[in-house]
């Protein structure tokens, strides 16, 4: 919510710098940022008491103590002959009326009202709908102004069934379902209590006789009404986060001062319809158990001064403010006299915790270090699915229709990351994932799976490079352990999916349950620190592949040159390695296969570019006696 | 002159491959979390309204329980689990005081941003004994932000609220760049909560909180973009050695 700060420090005593405020702000927990004049405060959910500057002055006043008052009409009100009656008191248990009839109305705002529109943003309408939205910003109570002569029957409040087109002041056309807390005539809705007026009845520039209605609807009564409608409305975000039940003819009684300030009045008549009358929450004096909460000793006079500063009545008992709806219990007031304190200001107290006695490394964690030694990496999706399968738990309201079901297999899931991988000029991938996987048969079961996945060379070195990830390899791997008899590997066709490439794609889905300890006996796996590297984006531009064929006389200097050949680093190589490896017997003339990856992170490198780099990093290396690239 | 047969090929390693980066920082978490005294405890992905929301004084009205907010499975009879705090729930009821667990794990919000995902993680810590106090609370968390940013790094406690926890904190710590950046949740568990879950609580108080692993690993690791954990990418995945 935004508050201008020439408004805010308006009703503090001692008037704070910005930044003064901003600390206290945020040591009462108001998290919020500035703009220029503004500051832009996100309250959280328990504090609707703070949705207005009056209300977020009584929350400073501790440190900069609150204004005495604000300025109303103070005569005796003449009585509102009304013809009203209230179907649902559960829902609304005090409402108030007023009905003020002006003669001119000026077209010159003061300047507190004018700042509401200019400073904050805001959009007028009427002057009637201005006081009205400028009095809930300034005093946390919404009101709704309806053209007085418009409503010609009995007004009625109640909770209905609705099931017909409503007409909101602001023009959209909404379907009403279910049951709402709505005001009718004649059976017409003509406003959606708590959350918007309907056009029909709405004030506008010519409306001289306005009937404004002031309201305490219960919290309950109004939440999800203004998502289930797509209604951006002030007054339902206050009235579910709830409104002072005690604060209706005040607020009706300011209304009538702002008018004065901008019109001649002819009349103002006022009713009020309580059903039932509010109750103070009270809880027993018991600062011992506030220290004990906070782990403090604070004097007693120390936790009244500061609850009595945030407008706690404190005698024999503490009496909570009608505003502070959330105010129940003591470790409600401790937070109370925390937030006070400031929590930082709270000294910390060590704790030992009794020591546990370590686990065994897990199952998991020894399955993923295996698999990750042998060149898996590990991927996590997102468990939703479109496919409907035999088990599938389907989800009642998804993100999209393509995400109705949770996942009964991490097939589909590492495939999509397979192909991914491929696209981007991946050539050899081995990837698993570890994930519970849930169905719903009779009862819903859960199952830890791994799922691995494979497709590509056989690996980037020069005895690998040009044989292929198969059925054997996977095979072996797992057979090493003696599990065969639990799994079977799989070949993922490629036809219907959308890959240009040839190479077999082979898959393997292994319920952890059925793995025997035997193979994680086997496993010696030490579990590594962990080592936060910093992160380089990755690039957005293709990459380029050129390949080297060395030709070396002497074999002696093989490894030497293979040493120079790993040393070399330039930002643009993504990648290097020796892919081949062949020494003639006879002649002992050794061939050398290497491959350099290049890739920029800010451009698409260009044919001399990369020719040069080259040249650069291979030029120490052809100097050397007996070292040729053929052809080159 | 050497023996030419001696000539030995060159090595033929293969790299290793890694785990997930949040996997990683999550095990990192807990690990240290175990030295400090919390048990791992799991808890199943699809829980009962009871164990996510009920018992944790999540009240019907909640917007956190609306249909936009929280994924409800099978016939509206279950929910993703929107946190891992109903794994506690479900340790307390099994256990006694003193009770220190720590669960983790995948959660479920339902939202798809750039800064949102549909499924992240959380890790989660409770400690239940007599007389622990907020006092406690903020030399645990101290210890916690010290031990992932280091002994020197500047930590900030705000008023928040969660329906579990009363009082409620959020905590922030410095940046480099001199922002606060808000790093986990925590408060005294609500003595509503201890009851539900038939702990005396008049004998015995807790202390909770929670942090998302995205946030940990993205400032961690300088990644800026949390998309980025969940493309399965190998360029991106295999830098995490």
């Amino acid at each position: 919510m935004k508050f201008a700060y020439k408004d805010l420090i308006n009703l503090l005593q001692v008037k704070p710098s910005k930044e003064l405020l901003s600390e206290k702000l945020f040591q009462l927990g108001h998290e919020h940022e500035i703009q220029s004049d503004i500051f832009d405060i996100e309250f959280t959910p328990n504090r609707g008491d703070c949705l207005s500057v009056w209300g977020l002055a009584r929350d400073l006043n501790a440190f900069f103590g609150k204004s005495e008052a604000i300025d109303i009409f103070k005569e005796n009100f003449d009585v509102l002959d009304i013809d009203f009656e209230n179907h649902s008191p559960s829902d609304c248990p005090k409402i108030s009326f007023l009905e003020i009839e002006v003669e001119e109305i000026s077209n010159n705002y003061k300047p507190y009202l004018e700042s509401y529109f200019s400073i904050i943003g805001n959009k007028k309408t009427n002057l009637f709908t201005d006081i009205s939205n400028y009095i809930s910003y300034e005093l946390g109570q919404p009101t709704h102004c309806f053209d007085r002569d418009s409503i010609k029957s009995k007004l009625i409040f109640e909770n209905k069934e609705c099931n017909n087109i409503f007409k909101t002041l602001l023009g959209s056309e909404i379907t009403l379902k279910d049951h709402n807390c709505v005001f009718t005539l004649n059976d017409e809705v003509i406003s959606l209590a708590g959350i918007m007026g309907g056009a029909s009845t709405a004030c506008t520039n010519k409306t001289k006789k306005v009937l404004v209605e002031c309201a305490f609807f219960n919290p309950e009564s109004i939440i999800g009404k203004s998502i289930k409608y797509n209604l951006i409305s002030d007054a339902a975000h206050k009235f579910e986060r709830g409104v002072d039940i005690a604060s209706q003819e005040m607020v009706l009684r300011r209304f009538v001062k702002v008018v004065q300030d901008h019109a001649t009045i002819k009349s103002i008549k006022f009713k009020s319809f309580i059903e039932t009358a509010e109750k103070s929450q009270l809880i027993p004096l018991n600062i011992k158990a506030i220290n004990k909460i906070l782990g403090t000793s604070l004097e007693d006079s120390e936790c009244l001064g500061y609850l009595k500063s945030l407008g706690f009545d404190v005698s024999n008992e503490i009496k909570v403010p009608s505003y502070r709806n959330d105010i129940k219990t003591n470790n409600d007031l401790a937070e109370e006299i925390a937030r006070v304190i400031g929590y930082n200001n709270i000294k910390s107290k060590p704790i030992k915790l009794k020591k546990i006695v370590f686990n065994d490394v897990s199952k998991v964690s020894k399955l993923e270090s295996f698999l990750v030694r042998n060149g898996f990496s590990e991927v996590i999706s997102f468990p939703f699915s479109s496919k409907k399968e035999k088990g599938s738990i389907n989800i009642d309201n998804p993100l999209d229709s393509n995400r109705d079901n949770f996942r009964t297999s991490l097939k589909d899931s590492l495939l999509e990351s397979l192909l991914y991988n491929e696209r981007r000029q991946k050539d050899s991938i081995k990837l698993f994932e570890i994930s519970d996987i849930y169905k719903n048969n009779t009862e819903i079961k859960q199952q830890k799976k791994l799922g691995l996945i494979i497709s590509g060379r056989l690996g980037n070195n020069y005895n690998d490079f040009s044989k292929k990830l198969d059925f054997e390899y996977l095979n072996s791997l797992l057979n090493e352990n003696d599990i065969t008899h639990i799994f079977e590997i799989i070949e993922i066709p490629r036809s219907g999916l959308d890959t240009k490439r040839k190479d077999k794609i082979y898959y393997v889905e292994i319920s952890l349950e059925d793995i025997p300890t035997s193979f994680f006996q086997k496993l010696d796996i030490q579990k590594k620190a962990i080592n936060f590297i910093k992160y380089k984006p990755i690039s957005e531009y293709p990459s380029s592949t050129r390949d080297f064929s060395f030709s070396i006389d002497d074999s002696k200097i093989v490894n030497k040159i293979i040493e120079m050949l790993e040393e070399i680093s330039d930002e643009i190589i993504k990648n290097s390695f020796l892919f081949d490896y062949y020494r003639d017997e006879k002649t002992q003339i050794v061939k050398l296969g290497y491959r350099f990856i290049f890739q920029s992170q800010s451009k698409t490198l260009s044919d001399s570019e990369i020719k040069n780099i080259v040249n650069k990093i291979l030029k120490p290396i052809l100097e050397i006696d007996g070292v040729s690239i053929p052809g080159m | 002159m050497s023996n030419l047969d001696d000539i030995i090929p060159p090595a033929t390693l293969n790299q290793p491959g890694t785990l997930h980066p949040i996997n990683q920082t999550k095990d990192y978490i807990l690990r240290f979390l175990a030295e400090m005294g919390f048990k791992e405890v799991h808890g199943p992905e699809i829980e009962t309204e009871e164990f996510n929301f009920d018992m944790l004084n999540i009240k019907k009205s909640h917007p956190a329980r609306q249909m936009h907010d929280t994924f409800y499975v099978g016939d509206k009879k279950n929910v993703l689990r929107t946190h891992t705090s109903p794994v506690q729930i479900r340790s307390m009821l099994e256990s006694k005081p003193p009770i220190a667990i720590a669960s983790a794990g995948k959660v479920y919000r339902k939202d798809d941003d750039a800064t949102h995902l549909p499924m992240f993680h959380q890790v989660e810590g409770i400690y239940i004994d007599e007389n622990v106090t907020f006092a406690n609370l903020r030399y645990l968390i101290h210890q916690i932000l010290h031990q992932l940013f280091g002994d020197n790094v500047e930590i900030r406690f705000r008023p928040s609220y969660f329906p579990f926890t009363e009082p409620s904190a959020e905590v922030d710590i410095l940046s480099d760049e001199g922002k606060w950046l808000e790093i986990l949740g925590c408060g005294i568990v609500n003595p509503i909560v201890l009851k539900n879950c038939n702990i005396d609580s008049n004998q015995y108080s807790g202390l909770a909180f929670g942090l998302g692993v995205e946030r940990i690993a993205m400032l961690k690791y300088g990644v800026n973009d949390i998309r980025e954990f969940y493309k399965s990418n190998l360029d991106f995945l295999t830098q995490f050695k």
